[in-house]
């Protein structure tokens, strides 16, 4: 169950149908109350018009004759206007009239209750009074022309001695000749009676607009800084111009009940010439939504806005006395973008753009409508459908922005899955080549390590052995020190072990190792050794290569001490001096000359001996220094602390 | 040693090892040695165990590769059948690896194959008298394993007192001195006179931490079949 009405709010239609819904549920309950609210209707008057010239201020009280003269009308009572009534603008003299309307309220119950007259809609562009028994009981009291005839009124009829209830009602318009003059039914009754149906009137005339151009507003300055931010995405901007335009544009559908900070000529202008802007804006709109931009078509529009708002400004043509003729141009202007927009929305398969363009379409012909009511060819209690369009253009705008923000939400999520996956993959390659070069790199050690023992046994033990092999086959055993050459192969060999083992970069240990092999020789040969272990510093360079490099050279020196020195002491000394290592071989014996060794002694053991040491030090960046002291003589090898230095001797 | 050696009975040293010649070698050694009697040879692990059946001896020297096994597993029997005796790896490299095995299996020292014959006897007395060798990197691998993980300070000691209730010993401060004067290649005579103290207390300080290396060893087995759910 739960699970089947959540797949239900998943479906793509869900919202709509919820939205159409949400609609027909609010009209219905719209249609129930009116239903159900009461109060008289007052249709049957008589017109009495008296044509002036200039605004007069309307008689205290109504003049007795208007129930009798006249003609017999039926309310809502519009006459037909002129097309182009005058060019005159200024009110002392312009051409007026003033129009009667006189009703007669059938008897009502006086049960002390407040009464209330309410009335859907007039038309004056001029000035209203309403007496009541004679009685002056309501005048408009804000600008001539846009005096908020838009707004539905409900007036209170006071309570006196000489009217309540009222037996006539009268109606006094003075406007422009040829336009105006034009007023709904009158509804009487109580509070209870009528507001209801004000209250719905007032709703859907005043109230809704007004919201939805605040609202929609909003937003657009929401937008705008989006755009102050994103200065490359124009669509905000225009948003923004759109918000604006429309807000101007719906004023006049909720302000004028009161006097307007500027004059009606500015006021009237403001709101003829932005209905051009809003096609312009809109045009723009939608070429941002399909991608198309039409330079030429946008030139035209432009053009006509451009020309109409300059020819409608104050002191050239009164737009609202012009606007006719000035809504007619407008309806062809939105009439071809609108149809030029739905062909773009197909070609680039826009929705929005369709959706936006299908919407100016459906106002265009809500424009013909209400320019219909405008001139009274509907009946005048009808209201302005373009207002109710004017809300669905908020809407549309609120959907359209409302996808690009769930799109952008969702490019983003993509893409920080998206980089999540190719980081992913990047640490994958990067490992499977670390992985590649960690093997390359074993093996070449791999590799090192065995020329390295090759070499060493090649040099070492190897020869020894066939030295003695050779010997033995010569028959010249007997000369040989057997044991000692075997001795020696197996302290070679361990030596070889020891390097084979990590000594990571600790050098004492190194030394201390080769101590322990070469203590039992030294013992037997009862050489006394002096162990001088200073502290020394961590060498990183020094690797098991390095190492058994160390280990033969001064394996040398301690063999060579043993058999040529005679010496009774030897005394091992490590010291760290500035940045090398110095480690000392000293004995007590009778010391020799290595440098006279070396190029005349080359082909015998002791100078294969000095020039192995000197190429094994070479090999490590060390150096080897011979010394010949008071007593005895000394090797001492320099290693450098760091393998970017070489130690000098 | 002598006076020891004349004034009592001589020590019964027993052998494994598959290795003729140095068996041979080893029987000289003892031969040229009163205070030293060779009362038992076994050249195969099977052979070894028999042995360790019959009455216990002072000194056992075992060699690690034997034909039908390993040696570490006659060290560690003969260290719970011949609680007394004092176990010998017998070793041509003293190669840290198989000695610190056999350590922690319950030998207390090493015999280098290739020492001279006095010095195989010489080596064998020092055992049984409570002294140990221990080569430089024995010395570091013992200091590693001891070696706290890098953890802070604090942590640490509550790991030490951890460590103190589980059962695992931890190295004592001189202890950890002498070792880390082996690593730096001193011998037992030089690092009695830098440490203070006489040569046998090193000794002593030797012997001590192969015991605790066992003991760590063994603790850390159950630990681990513990933590694999083995026991």
């Amino acid at each position: 169950m739960a699970s089947s009405r959540l797949a239900l709010t998943q479906r793509r239609w869900f919202p709509w149908v919820a939205w159409v819904l949400a609609g027909l549920v609010a009209l219905s309950v719209a249609f129930v109350v009116e239903s159900r609210s009461g109060g008289h209707r007052l249709t049957a008057a008589r017109m009495t018009t008296i044509d002036t010239t200039g605004y007069q201020l309307p008689p205290a009280v109504s003049p007795e004759s208007l129930r009798t003269s006249g003609q017999a009308v039926t309310m809502p009572h519009a006459p037909p206007p002129l097309f182009a009534p005058t060019t005159e603008t200024s009110p002392q003299k312009i051409a007026t009239r003033v129009t009667w309307y006189s009703l007669s309220v059938p008897p009502l119950p006086n049960d002390g209750r407040q009464l209330y007259l309410y009335i859907p809609r007039w038309k004056s562009d001029g000035s209203l009074a309403i007496y009541a028994d004679g009685q002056l009981i309501h005048q408009s009291h804000a600008n001539l022309q846009w005096n908020g005839s838009n707004e539905p009124l409900l007036i209170k009829v006071p309570r006196t001695d000489v009217s309540q209830p009222p037996r006539t009602l009268d109606v006094r318009m003075q406007h422009v000749r040829g336009i105006g003059g034009a007023f709904s039914s009158v509804w009487i009754g109580t509070y209870r009676q009528l507001a209801p149906r004000y209250t719905i009137r007032e709703i859907l005339q005043v109230q809704l607009t007004s919201f939805s151009s605040f609202a929609f507003l909003a937003t657009g300055v929401f937008a705008f800084f989006v755009w102050l931010s994103r200065r490359n995405e124009p669509i905000y901007l225009l948003y923004f111009l759109t918000s604006a335009v429309v807000f101007v544009r719906m004023l006049h559908t909720f302000v004028g009940m009161h006097p307007l900070i500027i004059s009606d000529a500015w006021f009237g202008w403001l709101t003829v010439v932005s209905p051009y802007w809003m096609v312009m804006v809109l045009h723009l709109f939608m070429a941002e939504l399909h991608g198309k931009r039409q330079p030429l078509l946008t030139g035209a529009a432009l053009l006509v806005s451009v020309v109409t708002t300059i020819a409608t400004l104050p002191g050239l043509i009164d737009p609202t006395l012009m606007s006719a003729p000035v809504y007619a141009s407008l309806l062809v202007l939105g009439v071809f973008v609108a149809f030029n927009s739905v062909r773009q929305s197909v070609r680039f398969k826009s929705r929005d753009a369709m959706l936006l363009s299908v919407w100016c379409l459906i106002t265009v012909v809500s424009g013909i409508y209400d320019l219909g009511l405008q001139q009274n060819l509907i009946s005048i209690e009808s209201v302005f459908v373009s207002n109710f369009t004017g809300v669905g253009f908020t809407l549309l705008f609120w959907y359209i922005m409302f996808g690009r923000y769930i799109e952008a939400l969702e490019t983003a999520t993509q893409a920080k899955a998206d980089l999540a996956r190719r980081l992913a993959q990047r640490e994958a390659e990067l490992t499977a080549s670390h992985a590649k070069l960690r093997e390359i790199e074993r093996r070449e050690l791999l590799h090192q390590e065995r020329q390295r023992l090759m070499q060493d046994m090649h040099d070492g033990l190897g020869s020894t052995l066939v030295g003695a092999l050779r010997a033995f086959e010569g028959g010249k055993a007997a000369e040989l020190d057997t044991v000692g050459i075997l001795r020696g192969c197996i302290d070679d060999l361990k030596l070889t072990i020891d390097s084979m083992e990590p000594v990571e970069t600790d050098l004492l240990l190194l030394l201390a190792t080769l101590r322990f092999r070469l203590q039992p020789r030294l013992e037997a040969a009862g050489v006394k050794l002096v162990w001088d272990a200073g502290e020394v510093p961590p060498l990183e360079w020094l690797d098991q290569r390095h190492a058994l490099h160390i280990l033969r050279i001064l394996q040398e020196a301690i063999a060579n001490v043993l058999k040529h020195s005679g010496a009774k002491t030897l005394t091992v000394s490590v010291r760290a001096e500035g940045d090398q290592v110095l480690v000392r071989v000293q004995d007590d014996g009778r010391g020799f000359e290595p440098a006279g060794l070396l190029p005349s002694g080359a082909l015998s053991s002791g100078g294969r001996g000095l020039a192995n040491q000197l190429s094994r030090a070479e090999a490590i960046g060390g150096a080897i220094r011979w010394e010949e002291t008071q007593r005895g003589s000394s090797l001492a090898l320099a290693l450098p602390v760091s393998k970017s230095r070489r130690a000098v001797p | 040693m002598n006076m020891e050696a004349a004034s009592s009975t001589p020590l019964k040293v027993a052998l494994v090892e598959d290795d003729a010649a140095f068996q041979q070698a080893f029987r000289n050694a003892l031969a040229a040695a009163p205070d030293l009697a060779m009362v038992g040879v076994a050249a195969t692990v099977a052979e070894a165990r028999a042995m360790l059946g019959e009455a216990p001896c002072d000194v056992l020297v075992v060699d690690l590769g034997l034909p039908d096994g390993s040696g570490v597993d006659i060290i560690g029997e003969a260290h719970i059948r011949w609680p007394g005796c004092a176990i010998m790896v017998a070793t041509t490299f003293a190669d840290e690896r198989h000695v610190i095995a056999s350590i922690e299996a319950g030998a207390s020292g090493y015999l280098l194959k290739d020492s001279p014959l006095p010095t195989i006897a010489e080596d064998i007395r020092v055992l049984h008298a409570g002294g140990s060798p221990i080569s430089p990197r024995i010395a570091r691998q013992v200091l590693m394993r001891f070696r706290p993980d890098e953890k802070p300070a604090e942590e640490g000691a509550v790991d030490a007192e951890a460590a103190e209730k589980s059962g695992i010993p931890s190295l004592s401060e001189r202890e950890k001195e002498t070792l880390q004067l082996i690593t730096r290649g001193f011998s037992f005579e030089e690092i009695a006179e830098l440490m203070g103290v006489s040569r046998n207390t090193v000794l002593t300080f030797v012997r001590r931490i192969y015991a605790k290396l066992e003991v760590r060893s063994k603790t850390e087995a159950v630990f681990e079949a513990r933590a694999y759910g083995l026991l």
